[in-house]
């Protein structure tokens, strides 16, 4: 067990990850889906998937399931390597992709019966039970013996997620599951999250909510353009990536230069100057100030809300064009 | 657990609206061709007719029924259950949850197969059965008479209809693990069917040219009628075991095919 930080991160291992995907690649035809996808998600976590339309959340979650195969890449889910392990991981994971797939002229349980006769790791005896408190769970216990035809948007997205918490699951995964979903549904999702968080299953959960990502995942992954832009523990992510500290204090001059003595970035601003966190912490800043003798009358977070984040790694593509000839000119002149 | 899923597939396509519409399209066949042969042996005029010879014959009718049936109508049935067990499901994305269940490719392909036979020897059997019983009816049975003009007695008859039941569900088979091939690379089971039907009447029309006589042997079309050596009194094989050998290739070729695509498929 010591030397496991030495073994070769491919093989199989132990490791508390429920699913790492390295280097993954997919292309239809002429257009990239997805490429250079490194995602790692740990073992009991709830990763938000973010990006915009198109940016290759679908695509990177079917192979996952191994329903598409990569063009390149190696892909390792609960412990197996897709695509041979994929009949035994593939039990222990539960899936919504791409909306709720189910036959219109059954009713809800009857297509949940369905799903059900081909879950592995269900005993027949206990299909029936398990389609109750499945649909029970979702919601859908009275409109269960319609038609699905007829369901509604929302129910439909129900019953997707119905199908997908048939089993006791190591892995769920959901591709927008708050889709369609009124204010009330939305919440029993991010309830059921919860509840899966709590009995330790790992959730991955794509969408385009935000608000819906910071309240209920503890990491988080942006997908920009087919490839991850950020990924890691969403506290994390939003200190690191976006938060800075603003010290009010005369002295901006002493204070500018003994940040700079320790590689912090800082620059002027107000009343003081507002010091960037990436690659340092707050009481680092603070204690390198103290020490030169800078005086701090008031020190605060600020901190990045996940919106900003988002826009800032996404849409910064047109703007950074234009700002990197701007950087290139600057850094020219200096 | 695969006995489950053979269940589940056949319980599933037994509840689908258009297969029980098309069972009881299929029913509605030697229900009409008995009363039709009914109604032109009452009209009592004109030579010994088909009607005059079937009298009294209404074991012929199953036999008659399924050998019409196996030009046009029962490639339609087969090719609308291999439409819906793969595009079908690719279209309604439930194709996508048996593959996440998981159920392996190959015996994804093996479930739509042993569907298709369960349902295509029903629906041929229903047709027999229903067949025999409207020929009783309208006919009345005294054995059966042979094409060599012998006359078996019932219980050959009935032998002799259950070896037609067997090899029209095999031609039928063949027809749809084609169609299954089909199936996989499209999400849409008209097209399926499409493709599937105009097959059938090509072949069918491509057997009418003399000069295409060197293609003949490769069209399954062509070995329907030699099935209707089962009429024969002693049964001549040579035929029979032609027409079962080349739907045999195309089963396999079917089968073969559907596999390699279902196994390479992106969902
Ligand atoms: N079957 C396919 N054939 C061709 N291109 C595809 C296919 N599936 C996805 N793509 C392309 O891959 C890219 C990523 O698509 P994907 O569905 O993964 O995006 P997404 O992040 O899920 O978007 P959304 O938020 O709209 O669901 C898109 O440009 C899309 O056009
Ligand atoms: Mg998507």
């Amino acid at each position: 067990m010591t030397t496991s930080t030495s073994a070769p991160v491919t093989a199989p291992t132990t490791h508390a990850v429920a699913a790492r995907t390295k280097g993954l690649r997919k292309e239809y035809g002429s257009t990239v889906a997805v490429d250079r996808v490194d995602l790692e998600l740990p073992e009991g976590a709830v990763l938000g998937m973010l990006g915009p339309n198109g940016s290759g959340k679908t695509t990177t979650i079917r192979m996952l399931l191994g329903l598409v195969r990569p063009t390149q890449g190696e892909i390792e889910l609960l412990g197996q390597r897709l695509p041979d392990g994929v009949e035994q991981a593939l039990p222990h994971v539960g899936a919504l992709v791409e909306g709720p797939g189910f036959h219109p002229f059954l009713s809800g349980r009857e297509n949940l019966i369905r799903c059900a006769a081909f879950e592995p790791l269900l005993p027949k005896k206990q299909i029936k039970q398990a389609v109750e408190d499945a649909l029970e769970r979702v919601g859908l216990a009275q409109a269960a013996h319609r038609r699905y035809r007829g369901y509604s948007l929302g129910m439909k997205q129900r019953l997707g997620l119905a199908g997908a918490l048939l089993v006791p699951r190591k892995l769920v995964v959901l591709d927008e599951p708050t889709n369609g979903l009124d204010p009330a549904g939305t919440r029993e999702i991010r309830k059921i999250i919860a509840e899966l968080h709590e009995q330790g299953s790992t959730v991955l959960v794509s969408s385009h909510l935000l608000s819906e990502v910071e309240a209920t995942c503890t990491h988080v992954a942006v997908l920009h353009r087919g490839t991850v832009v950020a990924q890691g523990e969403l506290t994390e992510l939003l200190q690191a990536g976006g938060s800075a500290l603003q010290v009010i204090t005369p002295d901006v001059e002493t204070a500018l230069g003994a940040l700079r003595q320790a590689k912090i970035s800082a620059r002027p601003l107000g009343e003081g100057l507002r010091v960037e966190l990436a690659g340092t912490s707050a009481p680092q800043v603070i204690e390198t100030l103290v020490k030169a003798g800078v005086g701090v009358y008031e020190a605060t977070r600020w901190k990045t809300g996940l919106e900003e984040l988002f826009a800032r790694l996404t849409e910064a593509e047109e703007a950074e064009r234009g700002m990197s000839s701007v950087d290139t000119l600057d850094g020219g002149r200096r | 657990m695969i006995t489950r899923q053979l269940g589940s597939e056949v319980r599933w396509m037994l509840r689908r609206p258009r297969t029980i519409i098309g069972l009881f399209g299929l029913v509605l066949v030697p229900i009409i061709i008995s009363f039709g042969i009914w109604t032109a042996s009452d009209e009592g005029g004109g030579g010994p007719g088909l009607a005059a010879i079937l009298k009294g014959n209404g074991m012929v009718v199953p036999i008659f029924t399924l050998f019409l049936s196996l030009n046009l109508l029962l490639p339609l049935v087969a090719s609308i259950w291999a439409a819906d067990g793969l595009a079908g499901e690719a279209q309604h994305g439930t194709l996508r949850g048996l593959l996440v269940a998981p159920v392996s490719r190959v015996r994804l392909l093996f479930v739509k197969l042993f569907g298709l036979t369960a349902m295509s020897l029903f629906a041929v059997t229903l047709m027999a059965v229903v067949g025999i019983i409207a020929g009783t009816a309208f006919l009345g049975t005294d054995g059966m008479m042979t094409l060599s003009g012998t006359t078996l007695s019932t219980a050959e008859g009935l032998v002799r209809i259950v070896l037609f039941i067997l090899l029209v569900t095999f031609q039928m088979v063949s027809i749809g693990a084609v169609a299954l091939a089909v199936s996989s690379t499209t999400e849409h089971p008209l097209v399926v069917q499409a493709a599937t039907m105009t097959t059938i009447i090509v072949f069918q029309v491509l057997g009418q040219f003399p000069s295409l006589d060197w293609l003949h042997p490769f069209l399954i079309t062509t070995g329907f009628p030699g099935l209707i050596d089962v009429m024969r009194d002693p049964i001549p094989f040579g035929q029979i075991w032609d027409s079962t050998l080349l739907a045999g290739c195309y089963l396999l070729i079917g089968t073969g095919l559907a596999a390699m695509r279902l196994i390479t498929k992106d969902n």
